[in-house]
């Protein structure tokens, strides 16, 4: 493993050192309009979606100025009226000659988002983040000016996350108005959002949002490291950072969370968690993401805690059937005969009686059919839908039943198993594999085997981390503050502490220290 | 530091080769699909004349079970039988039980099995023998009732084509649990059976099973074993007071006659206790205490119940009734049969295991020689929502 990582790290420095030839625009701003005309020419060749355009006023037309920007990412209308228009205003009148460019910064230009740019990347990277250029000749710098068009879709309710209370605004793919919604919510200057730029090619914005004093500075620290270390070309979605900074890569189960509503991702921050926010993507991570957190849900923290403790028990009922109905149904059918009452026996029997397959292959194939049609059901245009549930509804339901390739008693056992899956979101992938697993286990050795794959994958849970901190927890190492928001939850005005879990200086044991030095081999 | 790890990524993947070969290799040993069995409802044992041993199984036919219940059975005359039952005579119950594949294709499976149902033969010749495979299967369930026959053979039994239930040994089972209400059959499961038969502390007694017409069977009576063997029957009346001794009736009717009226009292609630006393190291009286509360349940007649006094005489009355079926019970197996159905002798080896270790062997002689002295209490709890019958 260590060799292999090694030589994709060379193959990548191949790339970079290739890329730096090709956009070589360093170096100092030449003092006049021409060359950086020429510069600019040059670094933006065949981008037919950049503009400048030069300016000669004052009372002679002898004070040149370059404005330069990507067509479209900038409000033009902005760039004239706060921009344009007062300079020339300025130039026409009387003037101090010697101090134009310590004016129009300090003054003339209305705008509030002016930075300085000393060097011509710094104002290549303004320009290509969606702000406009002013230059003067005579200058060694230049003014970047935010003059960035508002850009994406509106406010709306996100489709993946829906709950019955609570605030229907979901993120959007713009980082400004993410971060905006959430000072929205926590109006606190302890709120700290952290910028950085990730992806060597596409230069995403990606945030760290945590609250000072309430978030674990360890955790923190933590986040910023791995976010660092990420050697990316692009960075198209936040999913792509959350395979990098997650602890255990090859792990089934997500210890990263993700988010698209504003108010559950407040209610992390308070919590003591970290958020990364990605330009360009709806969803946030969440860090640490434990267990537990898989069957919490915003509207359980809005109603009486009777509901929300009933329905979080559900959850884990269903949690554990959508991932050991099927592998049961097998062991009882063809081992634990003896432990089936007498009255469901004969039901069972006569629902198998003429099946072909052996209840293996016909669950097998059930939950294929099943996973067939959720896949085609997600990626389906959807005015098409329809007509797949028709489809599914007969040939899962009716047609193989009647046709005598699968029993009644599997239909309903694949549909409760499917309506399971869809109880607690964040872990359906996760028993959409697992599942498979307690199948086999149960066709070879009946409940010991399920038995197994269960010390298996509890093993496994209890080991996990997430940024140091145990997956399993409150449960494994118990905490017991911390239960009252688990299986149980106590209302709302009864959780006075924050999870304390969140909180330990210390990483438990030692692989938060390993995880650093897989980092770092990479 | 390189060399570390890849020790520990091979033990890991040794590791995880290990159990998925356990899990592969394991095979396929006991996987048996429900449908590739015969799922067993009843069983039944007689003996041949020249001793061998009759097996009979009722089996059940799913599928036919599933299409009477729900209504519609598909296309109406040969409409498949819900059970089927066969026979097999063989030496040993255990080469009958494979024996009978011969005729039947699928393995039997005898962990549903509801009745076992011995015949009078058998019962007579003696049932250890044959209880020994019942004993030893894994597959047998020891909450399975256990019955003699009476008149019939198990076979006869287990082949009536009951209106009641499609499945005979289902409607058999209920008459033999519903003994709750009304107490005159000794219910028996098979492990009570085999913790009566090692030992002779307490003898074994069997719930008696006979046919009434040709669809329908009866569970009345107790069949009453000594050293395994059938010696004789209890009926209706000394069972209940069978049960009463050995604190088995939960609920029943007694008749009570007075007056040219008939009283039925029912009884709710019992306690039986049983005892020997001793004197000078020796055992001098066997002592059987129980007591009811009972309710009037009807009063079919004229008389009155309104004052405290006709109660206490009613009282009186259910005693004494209760004693005399306990005393029929009592004096039959003791003077008859010579069998300690009641299991005082448990009673003893428990409270005086010197004398019990000293003469367990001739138990059952000084069983039959003791006195006896019963005690009932009863309370009557409620009349009813009417005291006298209506004029």
């Amino acid at each position: 493993m260590g060799r292999r990582v090694r030589k994709r790290t060379m193959i990548k420095i191949q790339i970079t050192g290739h890329d730096n030839t090709c956009t070589d625009s360093g170096g100092q701003i030449p003092g006049s309009v021409e060359e950086v005309e020429a510069k600019l020419n040059e670094t933006f060749s065949c981008c037919s979606d950049f503009i400048y355009r030069k300016i000669s006023c004052g009372k002679d037309g002898l004070i040149r100025i370059l404005i330069a920007y990507i067509n479209g990412f900038v409000d033009k209308r902005l760039l004239n009226q706060d921009v344009v228009h007062p300079i020339i205003e300025y130039l026409s009148g009387d003037h101090d000659n010697s101090r134009i460019y310590e004016r129009l910064k300090e003054c003339i230009v209305i705008n509030n988002d002016i930075k300085e740019a000393n060097d011509m990347q710094q104002a290549v990277d303004g320009i290509v983040s969606g702000e406009a250029l002013l230059f003067i000749n005579g200058e060694n710098k230049a003014l970047v000016i935010g003059v960035k068009a508002p850009q994406g879709r509106q406010v709306k309710e996100p489709d993946t996350e829906v709950s019955i209370r609570g605030a229907r605004e979901g993120f959007v793919e713009n980082l400004l108005t993410n971060t905006t919604l959430i000072r929205k919510r926590i109006k606190n200057p302890n709120l700290k959002l952290e910028i950085m730029q990730l992806g060597k090619q596409t230069k995403t914005d990606v945030c760290i949002c945590y609250i000072k004093g309430i978030a674990n500075d360890r955790i923190v620290n933590e986040v910023r490291e791995r976010l660092k270390k990420i050697d990316n070309d692009g960075i198209l979605d936040v999913g792509i950072i959350e395979q990098y900074i997650s602890d255990s890569r090859l792990s089934l189960f997500p210890t990263v969370g993700n988010s698209e509503k504003c108010d559950k991702l407040a209610g992390k921050l308070l919590e003591g968690r970290v958020a990364v926010f990605c330009d360009g993507t709806p969803n946030v991570l969440t860090i640490p993401y434990l267990f537990v957190e898989s069957i919490q849900n915003t509207d359980d923290y809005y109603d009486h805690a009777y509901f929300a403790t009933f329905i979080r028990l559900l959850r884990v009922m269903a949690l554990l059937l959508s991932n050991m109905l099927p592998g049961l149904y097998v062991a009882l059918v063809s081992f634990h005969h003896t432990v089936i009452p007498f009255k469901l026996m004969i039901t069972l029997a006569a629902s198998r009686q003429g099946i072909p397959f052996p209840p293996f292959v016909e669950a097998l194939l059930m939950i294929l059919v099943f996973e067939l049609m959720r896949e085609a059901g997600v990626r389906m245009p959807r005015p098409i839908g329809q007509a797949l549930s028709i489809v599914g509804a007969i040939v899962l339901g009716e047609a193989s039943v009647a046709a005598g390739i699968a029993s009644n008693l599997m239909v309903i056992i694949v549909a409760i198993t499917a309506i399971c899956s869809f109880v607690v979101p964040p872990l359906v992938r996760a028993t959409m594999l697992l599942r498979f697993v307690f199948l086999i286990a149960a066709n070879f050795m009946g409940f010991l085997g399920i038995t197994l794959v269960v010390v298996v994958v509890f093993a496994h849970l209890c080991r996990l981390r997430s940024f140091g901190i145990p997956y399993m927890a409150p449960f494994s190492p118990l905490t017991s503050s911390d239960l009252k928001d688990s299986f149980v939850v106590v209302p709302i005005w009864a959780m006075v502490t924050r999870p304390k879990i969140l909180r330990q200086e210390e990483g438990r044991g030692r692989k938060g220290t390993k995880r650093q030095e897989v980092k770092t081999g990479l | 530091m390189k060399c570390r790890k890849m020790v520990k990524r091979t033990a890991i993947s040794s590791i995880a080769l290990w159990s998925l070969l356990s899990l592969l290799l394991a095979g396929c040993w006991n996987n048996k699909d429900i449908t590739d069995i015969n799922i067993v409802v009843g069983i039944g044992l007689e003996r041949t004349d020249d001793g061998k041993v009759i097996l009979t199984v009722q089996v059940v036919e799913p599928a036919a079970i599933q299409s009477t219940s729900s209504g519609n059975g598909k296309g109406g005359g040969g409409m498949p039988k819900p059970v089927f039952v066969k026979s097999y005579v063989g030496e040993t119950v255990f080469e009958a039980v494979r024996g009978i594949l011969s005729t039947v294709d699928k393995k039997m499976f005898f962990s549903t099995a509801q009745v076992l149902i011995l015949g009078e033969k058998l019962s007579q010749d003696g049932i250890e023998e044959v209880l020994d495979f019942f004993q030893r299967d894994h597959e047998i369930d020891y909450e399975m009732n256990i019955l003699v026959a009476k008149g019939v053979t198990p076979e006869e039994i287990l082949a009536i084509e009951s209106d009641i239930d499609s499945i005979p040994a289902i409607y058999i089972n209920g008459t033999v649990e519903n003994t709750d209400s009304r107490a005159t059959v000794k219910k028996t499961m098979l492990i009570d059976l085999i913790k009566d038969m090692g030992g002779n502390e307490k003898q074994p007694a069997i719930g008696q099973i006979s046919k009434v017409g040709e669809k329908d069977v009866k569970t009345e009576g107790t069949a009453v074993f000594r050293d395994g063997k059938l010696v004789g029957w209890l009926d209706s009346y000394e069972t209940r007071g069978y049960l009463f001794a050995i604190d088995k009736v939960k609920s029943t009717v007694i008749n009570i006659f007075a007056d040219n009226s008939k009283i039925s009292m029912e009884v709710t609630r019992s306690k039986g206790k049983i005892s020997v006393a001793f004197k000078n190291g020796e055992p001098s009286a066997l002592n059987i205490k129980v007591e009811v509360e009972a309710n009037v349940g009807g009063y079919e007649g004229k008389g009155r119940l309104e004052l405290p006094e006709d109660l206490a005489i009613l009282k009186e009355m259910l005693e004494e009734e209760i004693k005399k079926e306990i005393g029929m019970a009592l004096e039959k197996t003791q003077k008859e049969y010579f069998s300690d159905i009641f299991g005082f002798g448990r009673y003893v080896r428990k409270y005086h295991p010197k004398y019990w270790k000293k003469s367990s062997k001739n138990w059952l002689t000084v069983f039959s020689e003791l006195p006896v002295d019963i005690q009932v209490n009863a309370k009557i709890m409620r009349t009813g929502i009417v005291k006298s019958p209506v004029d």
